[in-house]
């Protein structure tokens, strides 16, 4: 394969992946189901943005969040069998049961971990070291401006946390089995080691002073935003979208077999910081994983960090000192994206 | 068995007829599936098992026909494996009536894993009670030994909203020294909730009886298609 050129790097070379907007296949059928998955996704989010910008006081709180969230699956899933954007990423009863798992981890066993080292505790500890106080004008902001900035801070913060996973081997371990997803699916954001979704949920958006309706503002941002980056659904999206955005398409060209294309879009929600700092790939895949697409299952992805951080742990002590032969051969296929 | 009529009476008589491993009655329904498709009583056992040959012939999957019978096992297996649900199975075929039918008897982990599911799940709910009880109780136990710091003695200011917003129509902010009235409501019920847990079984369970019909029934729906489709001889 030889790929195309992107400012210095050859993108599928090892794999295929559509590098530009050209040839991105557009949504096929009548015109209802044009228009319909060519204004969805502005629309949601600007519906989004209205509900939480007028909702009064008593309803704009978390656990109605919470409900708009496990409705808004709903209807992904929904669009997901309507509107597929391949046959090959199809979701299953298995892949979907899967899932299932690992947002039920996020939900449960991770929340409760977070609640003693998580982000907030963090903030809480460092909050006493500085006056945060100058930072009090943020709460004058206009509400939108103060989401837009909690929601661009904390995806900066993703950013590079994400950046760090692919460039340094104890971080990349935790990330690599999220990058055996052999597709994209609604849920699929949520597969990963528990590790990784601990240290990708970090955020220091909390460390400044906003009004809690523009954090709930922030969080419908990513939810009508973020959302779009696993999901199996054709859209037109919108050439203004996909230049703030990240979207499907780059999220798909992240995830590819390539592995150059791995190193590329690396944001969450705003694509921008991938154009700024020089990682954006237009594009898209579907041809997507590691080791040639090998699934990875629950049981491998709890002990992959350990299991390969133990094995190169002994690999680079044998190799340092000399005195123990290397007990396994290394992995193929194992090592970082980058 | 003495039927001998048909092309199915030797291929009949001898092969084993489930799947070794556990077989314990009525529970082992849980994560077996046995079932059968009716199949054209021309076909040899051979022809039948060559037509379901690319339907199992797949990426990690060891296939083995031995006695009459076609056994298969999946390491795990690709997504878009069409019985990546069921990792192990066993097919053979019998005279039914005037016809035959092809018997399976296939295994998955991911049945039995789903079916558990809900008790993990009903345990992490647990332990998020446990966790609240036990932080009650620490946190009593230094209560009784220093007073109590009032957090009332630095009143929080009113947040306003910016003049833009407000003409907007957008609702202003609560009186923070008024929503804590209301928090206090909520402080008896501990840091970690466990609904999620609750919630999350109760999803489970539902996803196992969802793909316990589910998978049985397009399990049989590939096996039909892929019998009533001839091999392609220059596939083969």
């Amino acid at each position: 394969m030889a790929g195309v050129q992107v400012g210095k790097r050859i993108i599928g070379a090892d794999a295929p992946v559509i590098v530009g907007w050209e040839n991105i296949p557009r949504v096929q059928g009548g015109p209802i189901k044009q228009f319909v998955f060519t204004w969805f996704q502005p629309a949601m989010l600007f519906a989004a943005i209205a509900f939480w910008y007028y909702a009064p006081n008593w309803l704009a709180v978390a656990s109605t969040a919470i409900a708009i969230r496990l409705g808004w699956t709903v209807l992904l899933l929904a669009l997901e069998w309507v509107n597929p954007r391949h046959a090959s990423w199809q979701l299953t009863w298995k892949e979907g049961v899967t899932d299932a798992f690992y947002v039920g981890l996020g939900m449960t066993f991770i929340g409760m971990v977070d609640s003693y080292i998580g982000d907030g505790v963090i903030i809480k500890a460092v909050q006493g070291a500085f006056d945060w106080e100058k930072f009090g004008w943020f709460t004058g902001l206009p509400l939108l401006v103060q989401a837009v900035l909690i929601s661009m801070i904390f995806d900066f913060g993703q950013y590079w946390m994400h950046r760090a996973m692919h460039n340094w081997h104890p971080l990349w371990l935790t990330h690599a089995p999220h990058h055996y997803i052999t597709q994209l699916n609604v849920q699929k954001g949520a597969v990963g080691n528990p590790i990784e979704l601990f240290l990708i949920g970090l955020g220091i958006g909390g460390l400044f002073d906003f009004l809690p309706r523009a954090f709930l503002l922030a969080g419908a941002i990513g939810m009508t935003v973020g959302a779009y980056q696993h999901i199996n659904v054709r859209f037109n999206t919108p050439r203004w979208w996909r230049f703030i955005f990240n979207t499907t398409e780059h999220h798909s060209v992240h995830h590819s077999q390539d592995y150059e294309a791995t190193r590329s879009n690396y944001s969450g929600t705003w694509i921008i910081w991938d154009r700024m700092f020089g990682t954006c790939v237009d594009g898209e895949a579907e041809v997507l994983g590691m080791e040639g697409g090998r699934r990875m299952h629950i049981g491998e992805t709890m002990v992959f960090p350990f299991r390969e951080g133990w094995r190169d742990s002994k690999a680079w002590l044998a190799k340092r000192f000399g005195t123990h032969p290397v007990a396994s051969p290394p992995q193929a296929g194992l090592e970082p994206a980058e | 068995m003495n039927e001998s009529a048909g092309p199915w009476g030797a291929a009949a008589s001898a092969p084993a007829r489930a799947l070794r491993g556990f077989a314990i009655p009525y529970i082992d329904m849980i994560w077996r599936v046995r079932g059968e498709v009716p199949v054209d009583a021309s076909l040899s056992p051979e022809e039948a098992f060559a037509r379901l040959d690319p339907l199992l012939r797949t990426p990690g999957t060891t296939l083995r026909v031995e006695g009459g019978a076609l056994t298969y096992a999946k390491h795990n297996p690709a997504a878009q494996d069409k019985l990546a649900t069921f990792t192990r199975g066993r097919l053979w075929i019998e005279p039914a009536g005037a016809g035959a039918v092809l018997r399976f008897d296939l295994f998955s982990h991911a049945l039995l894993l789903c079916f558990l599911a809900p008790l993990l799940f009903l345990g992490f709910a647990q332990l998020a009670v446990s966790l609240n009880a036990y932080e009650a109780a620490a946190a009593k136990a230094e209560a009784s030994q220093k007073d109590k710091k009032k957090d009332e003695d630095k009143p929080k200011p009113v947040k306003k909203l910016n003049p833009i917003d407000e003409f907007l129509g957008a609702p202003a902010p609560e009186d923070p020294s008024k929503k804590k009235k209301d928090k206090k409501d909520d402080e008896d019920e501990g840091r970690h909730s466990p609904e999620p847990g609750y919630f999350l079984a109760g999803l489970f369970a539902a996803l196992y009886l969802l793909g316990r019909w589910l998978e049985p029934w397009l399990a049989r729906r590939r096996f039909r298609a892929a019998l009533a489709e001839p091999v392609d001889s220059a596939a083969s």
